[in-house]
Formats: C-alpha cells, sequence, structure tokens
C-alpha cells in the first residue's frame, strides 16, 4: 500500500496534524489528527511502498517494543488510515 | 487615480480611472486611506480589456456553500487568472491577472462593482499577507475593556447575532468588524484584532484595533454550554475561518505558521448556544474571568 498525494503533516506544540493541502487531496477529509507515533510513521512510509511488516519493523526499532504489541499498534492504526481514506 | 489603504498595518494600491463610478463603491475604504505609499503588499488596477486568456490552465474551483462565492483558478502564462462569480451557479463577474504571490494584478468587472471590487480586494490582502502573520479572517468581533472577542461560526450560525447580543446586554461592549475582521501576530507575539473596509451587511468599517482577549467557535445548540478547546480543537475552528490556496506551500507554510502561534497565546472557546441574553452573559462572564 502507499500513503495518498497531497497530505502535509504538520506540528502543533506536542501533537500533529495531517492536512490535505494538495490539489489531489482537494475531496479529502481535511484535518486528521496524529499522535507522535503515528506521525513518525507516517513521515517514514510518506510516498514510498509499504505493508504492515514494513510499520511493525519501524516500530520495534523506534521504540523498542516486542513484536506482539507492534503487530496490534499496527493493525488499528492500518484501521485508522483506512477509515480516513489517506492510504491506498 | 491611485489610492493607498492601510489595514491591519499592510498598505496597498487601488488604481482606477479618474471620475469612474467605481470610486462610489470605496466609501468603506475611506477609513482606511494613508498617503504613505512605501512597502505596499499589492497593486491592483481596474481595466476596460484583458488579454486573450482562452489558452488558460484550470487550476482548481472553489466554493465554500452555494450561497458563496464561487472562484475559478486558473494558470495563464506564468501568472494566476482568477474568474470569480457571487453564487455557485452565477456567470463570472469580475475577472483578475495576478502574479504567484498576488502582489500585482489587473482586474476587469463584468457585473456588479461592489462584488467585484470587494472580491478583488479581500483575495489580494488575504494572498498577498499570508506568509506575514496575518488571517483575513470570517468572524464577527465584540469589544470590551479594551479587548476583543472574536466569534466564529459557519454562514448562518449567528456570529453577528451573538454579537449583538453582548451590545444589547453588556455594558460598553461595541462591534470592531460584523464579517471580515483581521488577525495579526505582531512582532512581540501580542495577537490583535483590526478592522477592516470588508465587514458584509453590516456597515462597520472601523480603522482599529485591539488585542484578543479570545476566540469563540458557536454552534447552535438547545441549550447553551461553553468550554476551552483543546490545541488542535482550536486550530481546526481557525483553520476553517479562513481561505487560502494550500497547494501554494509557501501559503500554507504562511497560515499554518500564524495559526500555530495564535492557538498557542489566544484561549479558544466552544459555544453551544441559543440566540438568547443567558448564551451572551455565560459566555462574557468565561472568556473574560
Amino acid at each position: 500500500m502507499k500513503t495518498k498525494k497531497g497530505f502535509v503533516l504538520r506540528s502543533l506544540g506536542r501533537e500533529y496534524i495531517l492536512v490535505a493541502e494538495g490539489l489531489e487531496a482537494a475531496d479529502a477529509n481535511r484535518l486528521i489528527s496524529m499522535n507522535e507515533s503515528a506521525a513518525f510513521l507516517w513521515k517514514a512510509v510518506e510516498d514510498k511502498e509499504f505493508d504492515a511488516d514494513t510499520l511493525i519493523s519501524l516500530l520495534i526499532d523506534e521504540y523498542g517494543i516486542t513484536h506482539e504489541v507492534a503487530e496490534k499498534d499496527v493493525a488499528s492504526l492500518l484501521e485508522t488510515w483506512e477509515k480516513a481514506e489517506i492510504i491506498n | 487615480m491611485k489610492s493607498i489603504y492601510q489595514v491591519a498595518g499592510h498598505r496597498f494600491a487601488v488604481v482606477m480611472p479618474d471620475n469612474h463610478l467605481a470610486w462610489n463603491e470605496m466609501k468603506p475604504y475611506e477609513p482606511f486611506m494613508v498617503e504613505n505609499d512605501d512597502d505596499l503588499v499589492f497593486t491592483v488596477e481596474m481595466v476596460d480589456m484583458m488579454p486573450d486568456t482562452s489558452d488558460k490552465q484550470k487550476v482548481t474551483v472553489s466554493c465554500e456553500a452555494p450561497d458563496a462565492a464561487r472562484v475559478e483558478l486558473y494558470e495563464w502564462q506564468g501568472q494566476w487568472l482568477l474568474e470569480m462569480a457571487p453564487l455557485l451557479e452565477a456567470p463570472v463577474r469580475v475577472s483578475l491577472i495576478t502574479d504567484k504571490a498576488f502582489t500585482k494584478g489587473v482586474f476587469r468587472v463584468l457585473g456588479s462593482m461592489r462584488f467585484s471590487i470587494g472580491t478583488v480586494l479581500m483575495l489580494m490582502f488575504a494572498f498577498s499577507t499570508a506568509q506575514k502573520n496575518t488571517l483575513l479572517m470570517h468572524s464577527s468581533v465584540t469589544v470590551k475593556d479594551g479587548k476583543a472577542y472574536l466569534f466564529l461560526g459557519k454562514s448562518g450560525t449567528g456570529k453577528s447575532t451573538h454579537s449583538q447580543l453582548w451590545i444589547n446586554n453588556i455594558e460598553g461592549c461595541e462591534l470592531l468588524n460584523d464579517d471580515n475582521p483581521v488577525l495579526r501576530v505582531e512582532d512581540n507575539g501580542v495577537v490583535r484584532v483590526y478592522g477592516s473596509p470588508w465587514s458584509g451587511k453590516t456597515p462597520c468599517y472601523r480603522n482599529l484595533d485591539y488585542p484578543v482577549g479570545a476566540i469563540v467557535d458557536l454552534h447552535q445548540a438547545k441549550v447553551n454550554r461553553i468550554r476551552r478547546q483543546t490545541l488542535l480543537e482550536a486550530y481546526v475552528s481557525l483553520y476553517v475561518s479562513y481561505s487560502g490556496y494550500r497547494f501554494i506551500k509557501e501559503m500554507a507554510d504562511g497560515l499554518h505558521a500564524t495559526t500555530e502561534k495564535i492557538v498557542g497565546s489566544v484561549p479558544c472557546y466552544s459555544l453551544d448556544c441559543l440566540p438568547n441574553a443567558d448564551a451572551a452573559w455565560m459566555c462574557y462572564n468565561t472568556v473574560t474571568q
């Protein structure tokens, strides 16, 4: 899968917000909030081909969590991203 | 003939033929007239003829509501061409050709003079100052004890009504602007709001400015209720209350930076309200404490 084009990740204090700024994302949900780890993953895979395993490895490397925890986190994150229609 | 105006500290020039009836539409701008023509943010000139732009390339069409203005944006010979209509389905009434930074434009009026001049000047103002800590807002602003309170909300929510409720019920309140005030973050970080020549249906063109006491996003409801917004909620409330072409990176960066500074320093609230005096008092008591 891939992140959709036209989104820009912006920081707001200690939070993050994904903003549909590009013309490609004109009809999209315009503002999606993200926590620090979701923002980290988005930045890491933006404009690249990736799958759940890519995200799981990234999480384990960055936060030193177990495979089991990372797998669960990624499953719920991907569900959120799909619902928000920011990946395809 | 050329006139210079200063709004929120930004000067701009309007050039139109001498004695043209279009000058009759410039009454709201008179309180903002200045002599100094240094450091103009933009200059626009009214012309009778536009070049042939039939090879224009469509970029985007924006229209926030069926009863809001429609703006078609094209690229033409390295410049922007904008064609604007007062409603989603209405024919084009004014076209504008400007450089990509919105600093120098020519416009031709095809329909209503008032709509045309107002739209061209607001658009040039908003976009030429987007990187200058400035936001041209959609808001009604009331002043009390030297501080200004901005009321936000979609068209028809009751921003003007809420301002009137403050003015009619709370002693010492006055209206600064009813539709399009300008927020500006000063160099020292203080957020001020300025009156402007654009005030919707209410003729309230005051060249005054005040520090911002609070920003309140209104929602119609069956009960009155107010709460402080999180940073993210405040960002969203502001984000939908001004316009910009965010696909132009510099503009998006500028708007984001200004919005971030404002929500970081001004208390922002969400108010569920009825159109009654209790709503005004609840809001006033909370945001001025």
